[in-house]
């Protein structure tokens, strides 16, 4: 099975490549970036092939691509895929407006081809004990979730993360859907309100919100909050991290997704280094087997819709000072 | 000069603050509280009277510690206030904000002290915390996440779940977060909560405060949590730092569980001086003249005015912006 990354603006790229060079049947035909000196830079770190176009990569033939391009440009990559039969592992959010995410999903499910949310925290063994936790009603009912998803200001990675256009905003958008994924999978219900404070006061250089925090109602009644803030400053020992705790009738669980880690202490730095599982490989891993025909995609465009759904919504609360219906 | 101390009430607080007193250098000489079976011990226990009549108590001490229940705390303040005594008083300082900023004007008008027992401001964690960001380390404070979770209080605290009497797990418990937020992040502009009540539990809350300089504070109230346990946290980012609370306690031991729990949930603390005797010695001093206090009464009824527009967005659903708060 042959694979390619389509743009490599977004940092993920920069560890999928490895992914898809580890996944067992995946031959690594190369990257597609419109950006030469990007491209450029980045076929000579990797040792990969670089592509022009999105076109080229695909004429090179590729069965599935995953899209790494900054947000506002998923939608016509995944329309070229679509058109010439490559199944879609797209990273998030899926779009910066619902009209882009809603065509991203039709456009596949009309060519008949595989869309998968690159939501990796479906795989973390920690977060899928949470979602047992919850079916088997071992904390009762569940009453509340709040989940924090922080991290460094991004644009040390990318610039375009701060863009307005490119990336349709700052930090809500960047760090809300991955906590507002896992309370659909885990409460297994759809959010109906939410509710939105954002600031600029961490890093004020940059033109778009960096503090946030969103609650969303679900139609269960059930409530959680997501702290989306970009504010790990620039010297914390990682990117950032997710932690989220439920609170329920008989009890309250708590996950820290990035917990297995050793801290070092070296050349006069602090890091954290993960030793847990390899959630961005699990996820390859299980597209790829979608794709081969051994199981449906575990996470859906329509998963990816409902998340951005969330994201923007709090936008719209945030300008309103009010609550607003997803 | 020993001061003496008229105590109010019998219940868990009279005890906690009448050990602050003795540790102060001070004397509780007299205690009020008709139909207490508690009270008899508390006095004999302290060496002090029981008193007929608050007007006996208050001709025969030189300070008033109000440890009533809430709703009753005005009435208290508006006598001791005309007798000319001074006043500590546990929090909240009213039932409502109109109760709050009356006895903040009548101990004005008649020149009596009235210092309230925001006890958080006396937590080392807490206070430390305040002074780096007085000092600037952390620059302007962006996001600040308080939680203060525990099970809801049982036996001789029943009133605590009587809404029309404490204000219930907003007014009662997440006011010692309110207050501190107000204390690092300035005064608050508009607040957004959600409120889930299983039977049988006291509440568990989530608040978003939006502060007048932009800050955001995430504020968790929990009277829902396991019997036994109580939890707190503290995190601090600003425009030039991060500040977070190493959690795990300095002693730790693992034992079978007992089943010795307070009725009155208490924050566990290893310390050499308690909090509570630390918060004493600080109205001594204040009431000795030889310092400012650290908990001004407005900032006590700001407190009540900030848990009320929480109540009033539960209770309404949307987000509630509060007055020219001082």
């Amino acid at each position: 099975m042959r694979a390619g990354i389509f743009g490599v603006g977004h940092v993920h790229s920069e560890s999928y490549v490895e992914n898809l060079r580890a996944a067992r049947g995946v031959e690594f035909v190369g990257a597609a970036e419109t950006d030469r000196f990007m491209l450029a830079d980045w076929t000579k770190r990797h040792h990969a092939f670089g592509y022009a176009s999105d076109d080229e990569l695909i004429a090179a033939g590729v069965d599935f691509g995953i899209v790494c391009s900054p947000t506002n440009a998923h939608l016509p990559t995944v329309e070229r895929m679509a058109a010439a039969g490559v199944h879609v592992l797209c990273e998030k959010p899926l779009a910066t407006n619902v009209d882009d995410a809603q065509r991203i999903v039709d456009v596949c499910a009309a060519a008949g081809v595989h869309l998968m949310t690159a939501f990796p925290m479906r795989f973390s063994p920690s977060l899928a004990t949470g979602a047992e936790w919850i079916r088997e009603g071992r904390i009762g009912e569940v009453l509340a979730i709040t989940g924090t998803n922080r991290g460094h200001l991004p644009t040390g990675y990318a610039p375009w993360f701060a863009d307005l256009k490119l990336a349709g905003g700052g930090a809500v958008m960047d760090h809300t859907v991955h906590l507002a994924d896992v309370m659909r999978w885990w409460l297994g219900n759809e959010p109906d309100e939410v509710y939105a404070e954002t600031n600029r006061i961490l890093h004020p250089e940059v033109a778009v919100e960096t503090g946030g925090l969103v609650t969303v109602g679900f139609e269960s009644g059930v409530f959680a909050t997501i702290d989306c803030s970009w504010s790990r400053p620039d010297n914390y020992p990682t990117w950032g991290g997710l932690e989220i705790e439920a609170v329920g009738t008989e009890g309250v669980f708590t996950v820290d997704a990035f917990a297995q880690r050793f801290d070092v202490w070296s050349n006069g730095q602090t890091s954290w280094v993960d030793w847990g599982s390899d959630t961005n490989q699990l996820m390859i891993d299980h597209f790829v087997g979608a794709v081969r025909g051994d199981h449906p995609v575990a996470v859906t465009g329509f998963d990816g819709l409902r998340a951005t759904e969330v994201a923007l919504a709090a936008y719209r609360s945030a300008e309103r000072g009010q609550p607003v219906v997803v | 000069m020993t001061l003496r101390v008229g105590i109010v009430g019998a219940g868990n607080m009279a005890a906690t603050h009448a050990a602050g007193w003795n540790e102060a250098g001070d004397r509780v000489t007299h205690i009020l509280a008709t139909g207490s079976t508690r009270a008899g011990s508390l006095a004999a226990d302290l060496g002090a009277e029981l008193s007929d009549s608050y007007e006996e108590l208050l001709a025969a001490v030189d300070v008033v510690d109000i440890c009533s229940p809430t709703d009753t705390h005005l009435g208290y303040v508006e006598v001791a206030a005309a007798s000319g005594v001074s006043v500590v008083c546990e929090k909240p300082l009213g039932r409502t904000a109109k109760e709050a900023q009356e006895a903040v004007a009548i101990c004005e008008a008649a020149g009596v002290l009235l210092l309230v027992a925001h006890v958080v401001r006396f937590f080392p964690e807490y206070s430390v915390a305040r002074d780096r960001v007085v000092a600037g380390e952390l620059g302007d404070v962006a996001t600040v996440r308080l939680d203060r979770s525990t099970y809801f209080p049982v036996g001789d605290g029943s009133w605590f779940g009587d809404h029309e009497r404490s204000g219930g797990v907003v007014l009662d418990l997440m006011i010692h977060d309110v207050d501190y937020a107000r204390w690092v992040a300035g005064d608050v502009e508009r607040v957004y909560a959600r409120r889930a009540e299983p039977t049988g539990s006291g509440g568990h809350v989530l608040a978003t405060l939006r502060h007048r300089g932009g800050a955001l504070s995430h504020v968790q109230g929990s009277w829902a949590f396991p019997e036994g346990s109580f939890r707190t946290s503290l995190e601090i980012a600003g425009s030039e730092g991060l500040l977070t609370l190493h959690a795990s306690e300095p002693f730790s031991a693992l034992v079978p569980e007992s089943d010795d729990v307070s009725a009155v949930p208490q924050p566990p603390t290893t310390l050499a001086e308690s909090p509570y005797v630390t918060q004493m010695k600080h109205f001594s001093a204040v009431l000795h003249g030889l310092a400012d206090p650290i908990v001004s009464a407005t900032d006590a009824a700001a407190a009540v005015e900030v848990c009320e527009a929480i109540l009033q967005s539960i209770d309404t659903c949307q987000a509630v912006t509060l007055g020219g708060a001082s």
